[in-house]
C-alpha cells in the first residue's frame, strides 16, 4: 500500500475512533453505567430516591465489546457472498443496529430489574424515565458500534489494512478497549463531578458523603438528559480524544516506521510517545499542585 | 494410541507451552503495576484509573495484541520463518501498542480530575512520591484515598501495560507455533490473557496504586497461580488443534 493512501486511512480511524469514544462515553453517562452507578445504586438505599437511569449490565468493556462483535459479526455475515454481498456501508450500519437493539434489550430490562428491586427504598419504575432515555441510549450506543465496526473494517478487509484476525475479534477489541477507556476517563467527570454538583468544586468527595447524589437540576428534577448534557462539554469529548489518540498514535507508529531499522523503529518510536506522555502528565500534575494548593482540612505534619 | 499422540503433541509443543507460561506470568505481574481505583477512583475517592482491574488490563493488553497480530502477519509474509528474533520485535511491538494505549489512558484520565473534576493527583499509600520525591498527604483530600495518578502510578501504570502487551503477544506468537491459524490463536490468546488478569485481582481485591504499594507485595502468590492456571491453558491450547487433526486425520 502507497504510504499516502496508509496515513490517509489512519487518520480515517483516528477520527472515527474519537466520534465512538464522545458517543460511547455519553451512552454510559445517560444510563449510568459502570463505576458511577454505583452511586446511584446506593442513592435510593440511603433514602435519596431520583429519577436517574440506572442500569448496570456490566462493566463498560464487556458490554462494548458484546455490541461492536454483534455489530461486525451481522455485518461479515451480510457481506458473505454466500448470504446477500451487501455493501460495507450498508452491512455495517445494519450491523450497528442489530447491536443498538439488543443495547435496547439489556437497558430495559436493567432499568425496570434494578428499580424494582429498590420498591422498598421509595425508588420506583418511572415510564415516562425509560420512555424518554431509551432511545438517547440505543442512538448513542449505535454511533459508538458504527464507528467502531466501520474503524475494524478497514483494519481487516484484505485490499486496506489486512490484518489477519477474524473481523468480530477485532470490534470485540477495539470494543473493549473503548469501554476501559470511557470508563477510566468520561466516567470520572459524570461519577466525581456531575453526580455531585451540590459540594464545592475540587473539594473531592468525603466517602461519607457516598449516595447523596444531586437530584435537582437548573430547573425541576434533574433527569439523565441533563447529564448528558453536561458532560457532552468535556468527559465524552476527553473519551473521544483518548481513544481516538490510541487508535491513531498506535497505528500510525505501526504503519509509518514499520521499515525503520527491520521494525524497531515502530517500537522506538512507541517508546519515545510513552515518554513524553509521561513528562507531559508531570507537567500537568506540578501545574495542579501549585494552582490548587493543599487541602485547607490537613491537619498532618509534612509540608506541601 | 490416542494417549501416546497427545503426549507426543505435548512433548513436541513443549517450548510453545513454556512461552505460554511465561506470558502469562508476565501479564499476572503487570495486572500488580496498573494503579486501578475501581469505583472509588471513579467518584475520586481513590488513587489511580477509575476502573475494573481485568477490565483495563484486557483493554491496553488486547490493544497490543493486536499490533502483534499485524506484526505476525508482516514477519511471516511469504511463508517466512518466524524465529526468536522475529518474536522478540513482535513481543516488543505488542508490549509498546499496550504501553500508548494505557499511558494515552491516564493522562485523559488525569485531565479530567485536574481540569473537571478540580482535584491535584496525590497519593495516599505514600506521604512522598517515590520518583519525584513530592510530598503527597496534603494534596489528599478529606475522607478519601487519594485521587487521580501521580507520577508514581503513571510510570508503574506504563510498565503494567508493557508487561501486559508483552505476555499476550507471546502467548500469541506461541499459539500461532502450535496452530498456525490467526482466529483461534487470538481468540485463545484473548482467552489465557483474561484468565491471568482475573486470577490477580483477587490479590488486588479493587484497588492497587502500583509497585509502591504494599498489596504488590503480594505478587508471589499470584505467581504460583498463575503458572498452574497458564500451564493448564497451554497444555488445553495445545491439545485441541492435535485432537482435531486426529478427529479429522488430516
Amino acid at each position: 500500500m502507497e504510504p499516502a493512501m496508509g496515513m490517509g486511512l489512519v487518520a480515517l480511524m483516528g477520527a472515527a475512533a474519537t466520534v465512538a469514544g464522545c458517543s460511547e462515553d455519553l451512552e454510559s453517562d445517560i444510563g449510568s453505567q459502570s463505576n458511577p452507578n454505583s452511586q446511584v445504586q446506593l442513592a435510593a438505599q440511603v433514602g435519596y430516591p431520583h429519577r436517574i437511569f440506572n442500569k448496570a449490565i456490566s462493566g463498560e468493556p464487556p458490554s462494548n465489546a458484546m455490541y461492536c462483535a454483534v455489530g461486525a459479526g451481522v455485518a461479515m455475515m451480510l457481506m458473505s457472498e454466500s448470504v446477500m454481498s451487501a455493501s460495507p456501508l450498508l452491512a455495517i450500519a445494519i450491523g450497528a443496529f442489530v447491536a443498538a437493539l439488543l443495547n435496547g434489550v439489556f437497558s430495559t430490562t436493567a432499568y425496570l430489574g434494578r428499580n424494582a428491586s429498590q420498591t422498598r427504598f421509595n425508588q420506583y419504575v418511572y415510564l415516562d424515565v425509560l420512555r424518554n432515555q431509551i432511545l438517547s441510549l440505543m442512538g448513542h450506543a449505535y454511533i459508538a458500534t458504527f464507528c467502531i465496526v466501520g474503524l475494524s473494517y478497514v483494519l481487516w478487509e484484505q485490499t486496506l489494512i489486512g490484518h489477519p484476525f477474524p473481523f468480530p475479534v477485532i470490534a470485540l477489541i477495539w470494543g473493549l478497549c473503548v469501554g476501559a477507556i470511557g470508563s477510566s476517563t468520561g466516567d470520572v467527570h459524570y461519577g466525581a463531578e456531575r453526580e455531585f454538583q451540590d459540594f464545592k468544586f475540587g473539594s473531592g468527595l468525603n466517602a461519607a458523603d457516598s449516595g447523596n447524589i444531586t437530584r435537582f437540576a437548573e430547573a425541576g428534577v434533574r433527569s439523565s438528559m441533563d447529564n448528558a448534557w453536561f458532560c457532552s462539554k468535556f468527559g465524552g469529548p476527553a473519551t473521544g480524544v483518548a481513544f481516538g489518540m490510541v487508535v491513531f498514535l498506535d497505528n500510525w507508529r505501526s504503519t509509518a516506521f514499520a521499515e525503520v531499522l527491520n521494525g524497531w523503529g515502530a517500537v522506538l518510536v512507541g517508546l519515545v510517545i510513552v515518554l513524553a506522555l509521561v513528562i507531559y502528565n508531570r507537567q500537568i500534575e506540578t501545574y495542579a499542585r501549585k494552582k490548587y494548593g493543599p487541602y485547607p482540612e490537613y491537619a498532618g505534619d509534612i509540608e506541601a | 494410541m490416542t494417549d501416546v499422540t497427545i503426549m507426543g503433541m505435548l512433548a513436541g509443543n513443549l517450548p510453545s507451552i513454556i512461552g505460554i507460561i511465561i506470558g502469562g506470568l508476565c501479564i499476572a505481574v503487570g495486572v500488580h503495576f496498573v494503579p486501578v481505583g475501581g469505583a472509588p477512583a471513579a467518584m475520586a475517592q481513590a488513587t489511580g484509573i477509575g476502573t475494573g482491574t481485568v477490565q483495563l488490563a484486557a483493554g491496553s493488553g488486547l490493544t497490543g495484541l493486536l499490533a502483534a497480530g499485524y506484526m505476525y502477519m508482516v514477519m511471516s509474509a511469504g511463508g517466512a520463518e518466524v524465529g526468536m528474533s522475529q518474536i522478540a520485535l513482535i513481543c516488543a511491538t505488542g508490549a509498546v501498542g499496550a504501553m500508548i494505549m494505557i499511558s494515552v489512558t491516564m493522562l485523559v484520565g488525569n485531565w479530567v480530575y485536574i481540569y473537571g473534576v478540580g482535584v491535584p493527583p496525590a497519593s495516599a499509600k505514600r506521604d512522598y512520591d517515590p520518583i519525584t520525591k513530592d510530598p503527597q498527604a496534603p494534596y489528599v483530600a478529606a475522607g478519601t484515598v487519594g485521587q487521580g495518578l501521580p507520577t508514581v502510578c503513571f510510570v508503574s501504570g506504563a510498565i503494567g501495560g508493557l508487561l501486559g502487551g508483552l505476555g499476550g503477544s507471546l502467548i500469541y506468537c506461541m499459539l500461532m507455533w502450535v496452530n498456525a491459524d490467526p482466529a483461534i490463536s487470538s481468540i485463545f490468546a484473548i482467552g489465557i490473557f483474561v484468565v491471568n488478569a482475573v486470577l490477580p485481582s483477587y490479590n488486588i481485591q479493587g484497588t492497587i496504586e502500583g509497585f509502591h504499594d504494599p498489596k504488590f507485595k503480594r505478587v508471589p502468590k499470584a505467581i504460583v497461580a498463575c503458572f498452574v492456571a497458564s500451564l493448564l491453558c497451554g497444555i488445553i491450547a495445545v491439545i485441541i488443534p492435535s485432537a482435531a487433526m486426529l478427529a479429522g486425520g488430516a
